[in-house]
């Protein structure tokens, strides 16, 4: 009995293993091409709906935010439903490359490293690194946190990508979604929060007691729609898309009904990136 | 109340999304129950066999389910078939799928249990009023197995309901997540609302699970 | 699969691996002196308590450990409770397990038959003699099977850890996938650390088993 039982667990663990080594190689390209998505009447967004202002659910049910309003107009110029998927941050790659969702809108950050993994179009929005803390503990500089402090991150973000890569030292405490990073925070589980600025500036203002000591880390960043890599079709749609929907000034628009009354009017020109055009540095940079 | 953070369950249709959310638990939960009992009754008669190779299977099977997280299960059929396979299932079908994978496994287990346990005089009394296999099976053998499963299945049901909380990780929006999502749209107005939400989603699961459970043991206790 | 990209992974899955089993065995500690307690505050009927003691059972036995860890987690600090991650995982899969564990005890001490304490006593032990001498081997015995499977049950649920900032093994996986997108990689690494987890203690279970039948073959 005791030998059947170790054989079946050794064949158990082989199993195991051909099963999820059996190779990455797909079958079929796991996207669904323009046409493809026109002809099913219904287009899969990948969005948060626990990031206020961003991406989120309100009382209704309804998502709202600045993604999701660009969400909203991608569907109508396509005359397509939208199905909303709800995301976590450290999925979203994972999304695209599994064919879940067609389209990234969760406040993806342009970076190298998930270029060769996803396609990004042109970008609709500025975003740096930014830390959010305590009013009676303000953390103005990495460099003052003592050993015993952690950083909360959220998995999958670039902010955690950048601490791990240039400040090892730092204890993070990571969890998956929006809602529970900032609960955290609020509860007092940490020294700060680090995340994208764009983010913790929301936080400071909708919240007392909390100040952005750190309003920008690392290198200036884009954030922009991505589709799975080789879905061309869509990639150019998208592109045109925003190049046209800069002609109307569509973002700003997109700023005034859903970033205006928790930013103020004084982030519209640094947020917003209006038809895609950053300026040729950035642009250049991820392609 | 307000401190408590409860004012916001009854703001817009915010209770309703939670019954909602709790509704899509219980769903998912039932659905995989009944296929896991349509499954697990062969899969109990097999195990049974007098074959060496189907029992080795079953048990690398019974191993496999008793070992590995269903979360693990979770992220493996959702992410890694599309990878390995090229499937492209969706969230709420993958729960399914890891959800009978597991309940065949336990309803199986329970159905080769109850078999076993069945003395072997009642095989012997049928054989001696003439019946034959099968009609011994169907008329003597199984109804009594059936009578000391349904306790027991219905127990299962409880853990499903239970065990659904883990599919918000890949994605499926559920009474939790609506939960976070309520707390996270009120955190200005409402910043206590953590408390009230979970303290309710808490409350949602047990009056769900307790009367089921209740229902288990009262079944066992009569009809053991 | 790439190799170097598991040899990179390793250590930190093997980090995870020591911290899961320190916060699991923590748990696995605590449910058995929660479980212990309640069973016997119930098999001796203590008044008032052993109504607290079903309230606690049916409470814990009937809602999910995600949703009692973001309640003793995100919610009780609102109102002045507050516990690090780590107190949290062991004290929240401690007192899920002590209902479990306590049914299972109190299950084992019922089948053990009243003449054993009746005799016990009328040799001249005192009560906790008989109880430590003669009645708890006996409903260790007949609980075994129930303890093991408790103990697998409560490892494997540490798998919801993540929501409480715990890198624990799933938790691990499902970062570096975020990060880096190796999902078969850090899929199989999953798979693999839960088998060098869990394989032993299963194993184990069932030769205990198999051992402590024999001590039934007397009766």
């Amino acid at each position: 009995m005791k030998k059947k039982q170790v054989i079946a667990v050794l064949a158990a663990a082989a199993f195991g293993t051909t099963f999820l080594g059996a190779g990455s190689a797909f079958a079929d390209e796991p996207f669904r091409t323009l046409d493809e998505i026109k002809e099913s009447g219904t287009i899969n967004i990948g969005v948060f709906s626990d990031k206020s202002p961003f991406g989120y659910v309100d009382e209704n049910g309804e998502y709202q935010g600045y993604d999701v309003y660009l969400a909203e107009r991608l569907g109508k110029d396509l005359g397509v439903e939208i199905n909303y998927v709800s995301t976590e941050a450290a999925s979203r790659i994972e999304y695209l490359q599994t064919g879940k969702v067609d389209i990234i809108l969760a406040n993806f950050t342009v970076t190298e490293e998930r270029a060769e993994e996803v396609d990004f179009a042109l970008p609709y929005m500025n975003v740096a690194l930014g830390v959010v803390s305590p009013d009676d503990a303000v953390v103005e500089s990495l460099d003052d946190l003592g050993e015993d402090d952690q950083v909360i991150v959220i998995s999958g973000t670039t902010a955690e990508t950048y601490l791990v890569k240039n400040y090892p030292e730092i204890r993070l405490q990571k969890y998956d979604a929006y809602a529970e990073a900032k609960t955290a925070l609020e509860n007092g589980n940490a020294a700060a929060w680090a995340n994208d600025n764009t983010e913790v500036i929301a936080f400071a203002i909708e919240n007392e007691g909390f100040t952005v000591g750190i309003p920008s880390l690392g290198s200036a960043d884009t954030i922009a729609p991505a589709v799975t890599k080789g879905n061309e079709t869509l990639l150019d749609w998208l592109n045109e898309e925003i190049v046209a929907l800069g002609e109307e000034q569509f973002f700003h628009a997109d700023y005034e009904a859903t970033l205006l009354d928790t930013y103020g009017a004084d982030y519209e020109d640094t947020l917003v990136v209006e038809g895609g055009a950053v300026g040729a540095a950035a642009e250049t940079e991820t392609e | 109340m307000t401190n408590l953070g409860l004012d916001v369950l009854f703001k817009g249709s915010n209770f309703l999304r939670l019954l909602g959310g709790l509704w899509v638990a219980v769903r998912i939960s039932l659905v995989s129950v009944a296929i896991s009992i349509a499954l697990g009754i062969p899969a109990g008669i097999l195990m049974t066999s007098k074959k060496k190779g189907i029992r080795v299977i079953f048990r690398i099977y019974l191993e496999i389910v008793r070992i590995m997280p269903q979360m693990v299960l979770l992220f493996i059929v959702y992410f890694g078939t599309t990878r390995v396979f090229g499937w492209d299932l969706s969230a709420e079908a993958s729960a399914i799928i890891v959800f009978v994978f597991w309940g065949c496994a336990e309803m199986g287990d329970l159905v080769r249990g109850a078999l076993i346990s069945i003395p072997k005089i009642q095989y012997e009394s049928a054989a001696a009023l003439g019946m034959d296999q099968m009609t011994s099976f169907r008329y003597v053998i199984l109804p009594q197995t059936i009578r000391r499963l349904i306790p027991l299945s219905i127990n299962l049901i409880t853990r499903m309901i239970k065990t659904t909380s883990l599919v918000m990780m890949i994605g499926i929006v559920e009474v939790l997540k609506v939960g976070q999502q309520i707390i996270e749209a009120n955190r200005k107005a409402s910043p206590n609302a953590a408390f009230g939400v979970f303290a309710v989603v808490l409350l949602m699961y047990f009056l769900i699970c307790w009367p089921v459970s209740r229902l288990a043991v009262y079944l066992e206790k009569r009809w053991a | 699969m790439e190799k170097e990209v598991i040899l990179q992974y390793l250590p930190l899955y093997r980090e995870a691996l020591l911290l899961t089993l320190r916060i699991g065995w923590q748990g696995v500690f605590l449910a058995f002196l929660f479980g212990l307690a309640c069973a016997l505050i119930r098999h001796r009927r203590v008044p008032v308590l052993r109504h607290v003691v079903t309230v606690y059972i049916e409470f814990f036995r009937n809602t999910p450990l995600l949703v009692q860890l973001f309640f003793l987690y995100f919610a009780l600090p609102k109102i002045g409770i507050r516990m690090t991650p780590e107190v949290c995982g062991s004290l929240g899969l401690g007192l899920l397990g002590g209902a479990y564990m306590a049914e299972t005890f109190r299950s084992g001490l019922e089948s053990v038959a009243p003449i054993q304490e009746e005799s016990a006593l009328s040799l001249g032990m005192t009560p906790l003699q008989a109880f430590w001498h003669v009645i708890l081997p006996q409903a260790f015995t007949a609980s075994v099977t129930g303890i093991v499977a408790n103990v697998i049950f409560l490892l494997k649920e540490t798998s919801v850890f993540s929501v409480i900032s715990l890198m624990d093994l799933m938790f691990t996986a499902k970062d570096l996938i975020g990060m880096y997108a190796k999902t078969l990689e850090c899929l199989t690494l999953l798979v693999v650390f839960y088998l060098i987890m869990l394989l032993p203690v299963s194993l184990l279970g069932s030769y205990l088993e198999r051992r402590l039948r024999y001590a039934e073959y007397g009766k």
